[in-house]
């Protein structure tokens, strides 16, 4: 499995590579993946790999990668390369319309790539008021439904409570299953 | 006892060293190599170890302490970033040509591809200037294996070791065989003999020196039968081509050879550059009627090979001379050296898309709510011409709202600021532009200070601002003299108060201010810079609000938003403030606040000439 995370600094995305780390060593796979530190500022762009399997290096190449999740539309637009045909782009949204139109919808038909969107902060905002920072946990259930991952609901949500902090586990999880059903 | 984690890149390193009986651990913080130091007092603590772990005002000051540990006969250890190895190459160079008691290892992460740098020096041309032994690691767990053997080696070699990690391996995360048990250590003894032997000076080095270059020969050997990290990946099938791959380059080219299913390309990875095994390197050139080198980011490994007819690297630029070898840039690269034709159709595409959407780009710039960001607007709401020197560390991120000019490496505003001055007053007219120095908290105590000293000295004049945020925050939240706490908890330190630093280096005109009262700063900003001309001497600012991102209490609740009526689109909030939190509404176009990313500081409200930018008022 190669899922390539991608979104803005302060978005909890090094979260999500754990949980998604913490899942396949439990199943006993060899994980690999590459985070992004430094100069990551709060609302730069952020990118972070992850590989389970047999695999060496800890980069995932353009055209190679099984999921990308995406946090933030700007970042999707700018990654989709890194997507193999047949792949699934996972994308925090509210205007699902620009991956359908033009140049971009062409493409993701023509290499038959799944497109699933998520409005993460329009969610967030009416159920969650408005606390952004279980995006990431959001993400991560529409994953779980997307079926491209082969993770179950039980593995994510108790990877999940286990990676939380305290204070946050309830919360995650409600914003996990939010994901889920979208 | 083992067990499997998943562990970062330096989470391994770590382990490894405190598994190595490594009794003192030195660092200074730096991207890619901050997480090591911390990772090892916490396994020091999970295995019960009296590992001593300290922060060193910069690396000199860390390299030195742990040559001081290896001196009374104890494995230690100094970490740090490629940029920070030249603050400590005075003591680096000099310990390399000693011959040791205790293991020395030096960590140095390099940064190819600059994610978080000002350069990609390559640490190995370091190594190999000093006669020391270098491991290049390919992934997070030969990393940890390499710090055990390197310990070794220096153990019984007596010579100062280096591990040369790379961002990618640094900040791999990877499932990693960690043990329980630890490598016993010696008490700690200062063996008195031979006379001189830890002293440098000419009539004692001489005898050193035919030494050291002898040991680094019979470590040149060691390698060459290191088969663990030297070792040949033959082809399937008769090989076209032949690859020598270095550090991650090794992970990355296999991975590629899968996905392309070639079986006709064999692989010599070198993980010891130097010394470089060079009778492996021949034997296997010899054998290739191609052979193509990669590594990162110098030519290192390609400059020890006698005979380079056959070889395409770096130095003979067939590979591109910088820049990280990234999967797609090596992909080309084996393909041309296989003489296959690349598919470009895609990357048209890609452009085609971004054409028609036109992602917004996003520059790093300083978080919202950071307290650097309404410093440097104050500065230049005051004296908008002030040449401002920055430094290395996040401030310089104001980059990107015109508030920074120059911009050396740590400590150097100080000292850029003083130079500044002087060419004006070279041409007899030193104060008739504002200068001002801007640095952080640990970067003043990493090496402003001497600058400072040098500056009063010599009666530069300029303001320096020292933008105390209570934290190394760049490199992840380290502490410093300044804050006085210790990575360990339990260990107690002192903080050493900035303001007596400034007085004691004979600074006469000092005053602290809290950034985010931007209507109130404005005044002593003025007053700075006219004790400072009038008088022919710095005077300092020091501005004090912790970072925003790592404070230990909550913030005030302080929502703002844009007033529509008022707001006339003039874009100066957007330009001149650029906190993420303010956007430009291209239906209205005015300015509006974006609740994806405003935490609700209300600074931006003293902002607006126009008054358009005002408190909302209501609770959390
Ligand atoms: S809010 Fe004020 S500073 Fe910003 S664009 Fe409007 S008028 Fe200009
Ligand atoms: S209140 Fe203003 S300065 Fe503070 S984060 Fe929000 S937009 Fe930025």
């Amino acid at each position: 499995m190669r899922i390539v995370i991608v979104g803005v600094g302060g978005q909890g995305i090094l979260f999500s590579s754990k949980v998604l780390g913490e899942i396949a060593l439990r199943r006993g796979e060899k994980v690999v993946g590459s985070e992004v530190h430094g100069m990551s500022q709060r609302g730069g762009s952020v990118i972070s790999h992850f590989k389970s399997g047999d695999h060496f290096g800890p980069l995932v190449q353009v055209g190679d990668a099984d999921v990308v999740l995406a946090f933030d539309t700007d970042e999707a637009i700018r990654n989709v390369s890194f997507l193999r045909p047949g792949g699934t782009l996972i994308v925090n949204c509210d205007d699902p319309a620009r991956f359908e139109a033009g140049a971009m919808g062409e493409y993701l038909r023509d290499k038959d790539i799944k497109v699933l969107p998520v409005d993460g902060y329009g969610i967030l905002r009416e159920r969650m008021r408005g606390r952004f920072l279980f995006l990431n946990v959001m993400i991560l259930g529409a994953l779980v439904a997307s079926d491209s991952s082969g993770l179950s609901m039980e593995d994510m949500e108790s990877a999940v409570a286990d990676l939380s902090p305290e204070r946050f586990r309830d919360d995650n999880l409600k914003a996990l299953n939010l994901g889920f059903e979208r | 006892m083992s067990e499997r984690r998943i562990l970062l890149g330096n989470e391994a390193i770590a382990r490894g060293v405190v598994e190595s009986g490594c009794a003192v651990a030195t660092a200074y913080p730096g991207t890619p190599s901050s997480e090591i130091l911390p990772a090892i007092a916490a396994y020091s603590d999970e295995m019960g170890t009296n590992t001593q772990v300290e922060w060193g005002a910069n690396e000199k000051v860390a390299l030195e302490m742990a040559i001081g540990a290896c001196y009374a006969g104890k494995r230690s250890c100094a970490v740090m970033k490629q940029v920070g190895l030249n603050v400590a190459a005075d003591p680096f160079m000099s310990v390399a040509h000693q011959k040791l008691d205790g293991g020395l290892l030096v960590v140095v992460s390099d940064d190819p591809g600059c994610h978080a740098s000002q350069d990609d020096q390559d640490s190995r041309a370091y190594a190999a200037a000093a006669k020391i032994p270098c491991f290049d690691p390919s992934d997070a767990r030969e990393a940890k294996a390499m710090v055990a053997d390197a310990f070794d080696l220096a153990d019984r070699y007596g010579v100062m070791a280096m591990l040369r990690p790379t961002v990618r391996v640094d900040h791999c995360r990877q499932d990693v065989e960690i043990m329980d048990d630890v490598v016993s250590q010696k008490d700690a003894v200062f063996d008195r003999k031979p006379a001189g032997k830890r002293i440098v000076m000419p009539a004692v080095i001489h005898g050193f020196l035919d030494d050291h270059s002898d040991r680094f020969e019979a470590i040149r050997g060691e390698f060459g039968a290191m088969d663990r990290y030297n070792f040949e990946v033959p082809s399937e099938e008769p090989a076209k081509l032949g690859v020598i791959a270095c550090g991650i380059s090794y992970s990355v080219v296999r991975d590629i050879l899968n996905r392309l299913g070639r079986k006709d390309v064999s692989i010599l990875k070198i993980g010891t550059p130097v010394p470089l095994p060079v009778n492996l390197v021949e034997d296997f050139v010899d054998r290739h009627d191609r052979v193509l080198i990669l590594e990162e980011t110098q030519p290192v490994v390609e400059g020890q090979i006698p005979n380079r007819t056959a070889v395409m690297g770096r130095w003979n630029g067939w590979v591109p001379k910088t820049g990280e070898l990234v999967p797609e840039v090596v992909e080309s690269l084996l393909l041309r050296a296989l003489g296959v034709e690349e598919d470009l159709s895609d990357r048209e595409v890609f452009n085609k898309i971004e054409e028609e959407l036109s992602p917004e780009k996003r520059r790093p710039r300083l978080c919202p709510g950071c307290s650097h960001r309404p410093a440097y607007f104050s500065i230049r709401k005051v004296f908008p011409d002030a040449v401002v020197a920055s430094d290395i560390g996040c401030y310089g991120l104001a980059i990107a709202q015109n508030a920074v000019d120059t911009n050396i490496c740590m400590g150097g505003s100080v000292t850029a600021a003083s130079g500044i001055y002087l060419a004006f007053k070279a041409d007899g007219k030193g104060t008739d532009r504002p200068i001002f120095a801007t640095l952080g908290d640990s970067t003043f105590f990493h090496s402003g200070m001497t600058g400072l000293a040098t500056a009063v000295y010599n009666r530069h004049a300029f303001v320096l601002v020292i933008l105390d945020n209570r934290i190394t925050a760049m490199t992840g939240g380290q502490d410093h003299p300044g804050t006085g706490d210790k990575m360990r908890s339990g260990e107690e330190g002192v903080s050493v108060s900035i303001e007596e630093a400034v007085k004691g280096c004979g600074v006469k005109w000092l005053s602290v201010l809290d950034p985010y009262d931007i209507e109130k700063n404005k005044k002593t900003i003025e007053k700075a810079w006219e004790h400072a001309s009038s008088n022919r001497e710095p005077a300092v600012i020091v501005f004090r609000h912790p970072c925003i991102t790592m404070l230990k209490v909550k913030p005030e609740y302080r929502p703002v938003k844009v007033d529509p009526s008022a707001c006339i689109g003039c874009g100066l909030c957007i330009r001149d403030f650029n906190c993420p939190g303010l956007v430009w509404d291209q239906a209205t176009g005015k300015a509006m606040v974006d609740d994806r990313y405003c935490v609700n500081c209300g600074v931006c409200v003293a902002v607006c000439p126009k008054g358009a930018i005002v408190p909302e008022g209501g609770d959390r």
